[in-house]
């Protein structure tokens, strides 16, 4: 035997020890706040959050590569169902935007976002949690389900978090142009129009720093929102997990059947309620302050006359 | 906020590999799904609204095309009243003229039958009276040619019946 022979026997000899001792052990199966890593990349760690979110991958582009193949003038099947949403979808953008224009521009992004997390939440709640892998770590065996709701990840979720709130600030660039998107955060134009009607209007001298100071708000705000966008939902889909297990938990057949369908309609009502902030943040970042600060003065110095000459206030 | 990465597990290599994930959702779902679905959307849209546009130029027109009959129709039917009116009335006219022309016609037809009808009359008379004449003479004669000239007027009308 060569040494070579001696330790390819040694290698299967552990691995048997190793077989019986996890025969003899007890496995737990515990849910965790983070999400657990399946496997590694060198020093990059595969989650099974990100194995869920590749798969949610996947699963977007081979509908879409089947819609892109069926698209026809006259819709029929999966195009029509696709048009009828994205119609629907729009008409409800409307009636948070008040404009279509922004509905539009806004409506790839908030749509994707939906898209990916509510395949996201769905996918956690397949049965598929039964595979996965064992882990061995100080002596104790823990199960590592292959699919874990991509949501049910603050790192998912503070990334889409992030991404919204900075997208939704370059669409406000872009709307309002960027001197006015930088003095809704560091107003230095409530100085500038300070100076200006300094000797019209004193009150400015306190007016002008309480508006810097909402500025600087605003700048924590923004950081608020990342913070309540992403704990929200991970905080939904987390909580639906933790659920459907401990009701595994205590009685596996029949009882999480109707938590499931609860968890269906949440990751649904989640993924609206992440979709339509977003929008509601990009509507809030087009909209130009100083117009509807000068429409109200406007309103204050000229009161409205009815048409019968009446003066409404 | 270290608690918090720990507690939580927060990885920016993660973070970034889900922005990566999410980057392809919407690029694919933009690019392939919503763009050309959008594109087409609002060709068909347009398409419909041509349609309907046509639909009510095509409505326009054919009520405009009705008006114009109808009105075209009517004027014909008016014109062709008056030109029947016309037409009577001409028709009225010429019967009247040919009637009184007629009229004249037999009157003069009449007046000349009757010249005729006189003129022979008065030929057959004179015919008559040349006749009677000329018996007469050749009763004298015959009579002159007896010599016996008593109850001669009674000879002549003997005479005269005999020829």
């Amino acid at each position: 035997m060569t040494p070579e022979h001696n330790e390819i026997v040694d290698e299967v000899i552990d691995d048997v020890i190793a077989l019986e001792s996890l025969e003899n052990q007890e496995i737990s199966h515990e849910i965790t706040l983070h999400a657990e890593p399946v496997t590694a990349i060198g020093n990059f760690p595969v989650t099974n959050a990100l194995i869920t979110a590749w798969a949610t991958v996947v699963i977007i582009i081979v509908f879409v590569a089947i819609l892109r193949t069926r698209l026809k003038e006259i819709p029929r099947g999966i195009q029509n169902f696709f048009e009828y949403i994205i119609d629907g979808a729009l008409s409800l953008s409307d009636q948070v935007t008040n404009d279509r224009s922004v509905s539009e521009k806004a409506f790839p992004l908030v749509f994707s976002i939906f898209l990916f997390i509510l395949i996201n939440n769905w996918l956690g709640i397949l049965p598929f949690g039964g595979f996965g892998v064992i882990h061995q770590e100080s002596g104790v065996s823990s199960f590592i389900p292959f699919l874990r709701s991509g949501t049910a990840d603050i790192n998912t979720t503070l990334a889409l978090a992030i991404l919204s709130v900075i997208a939704a600030n370059v669409f406000g660039i872009l709307s309002v142009g960027i001197w006015k998107a930088f003095n809704k955060y560091i107003n230095l134009q409530t100085f500038v129009h300070a100076a200006k009607n300094i000797r019209k209007d004193p009150t400015v001298l306190v007016v002008a720093p309480v508006s810097f100071f909402v500025g600087v708000l605003e700048i924590i705000s923004e950081f608020a929102k990342v913070a309540s966008l992403s704990f929200r939902l991970f905080g939904n889909v987390f909580a639906g997990e933790v659920l459907l297990l401990a009701m595994a938990a205590i009685f596996t057949y029949i009882l999480p059947v109707p938590f499931i369908f609860l968890e269906i309609f949440v990751g649904l009502i989640q993924a609206f309620i992440f979709s339509i902030l977003v929008l509601v943040y990009f509507t809030i970042a087009a909209q130009d302050h100083d117009e509807h600060e000068e429409e109200e003065r406007h309103s204050k110095v000229s009161p409205h006359h009815n048409d019968r000459g009446v003066v409404i206030n | 906020m270290e608690s918090l990465i720990s507690t939580f597990h927060i990885d920016w290599k993660i973070i970034i590999a889900q922005l990566i994930n999410f980057g392809v959702v919407i690029l694919v779902v933009y690019v392939f799904a919503l763009k050309p679905l959008k594109k087409l959307m609002s060709e068909r849209s347009s398409k419909i609204a041509r349609g309907i546009h046509d639909a009510e130029a095509n409505a326009e027109i054919l009520k405009a095309t009705t008006t114009e009959y109808d009105k075209a129709l009517r004027e014909a039917r008016a014109k062709a009243l008056i030109i029947f009116n016309e037409g009577k009335k001409e028709a009225e006219e010429k019967r009247n003229e040919l009637l009184s022309q007629t009229a004249t016609e037999v009157e003069e037809m009449i007046a000349s039958g009757k010249k005729a009808l006189e003129t022979e009359k008065e030929k057959m008379l004179l015919d008559a009276k040349k006749e009677v004449a000329s018996l007469v003479i050749q009763a004298t004669q015959k009579i002159l040619e007896t010599e016996d000239t008593s109850n001669i007027e009674e000879k002549v009308a003997g005479v005269i019946k005999t020829i």
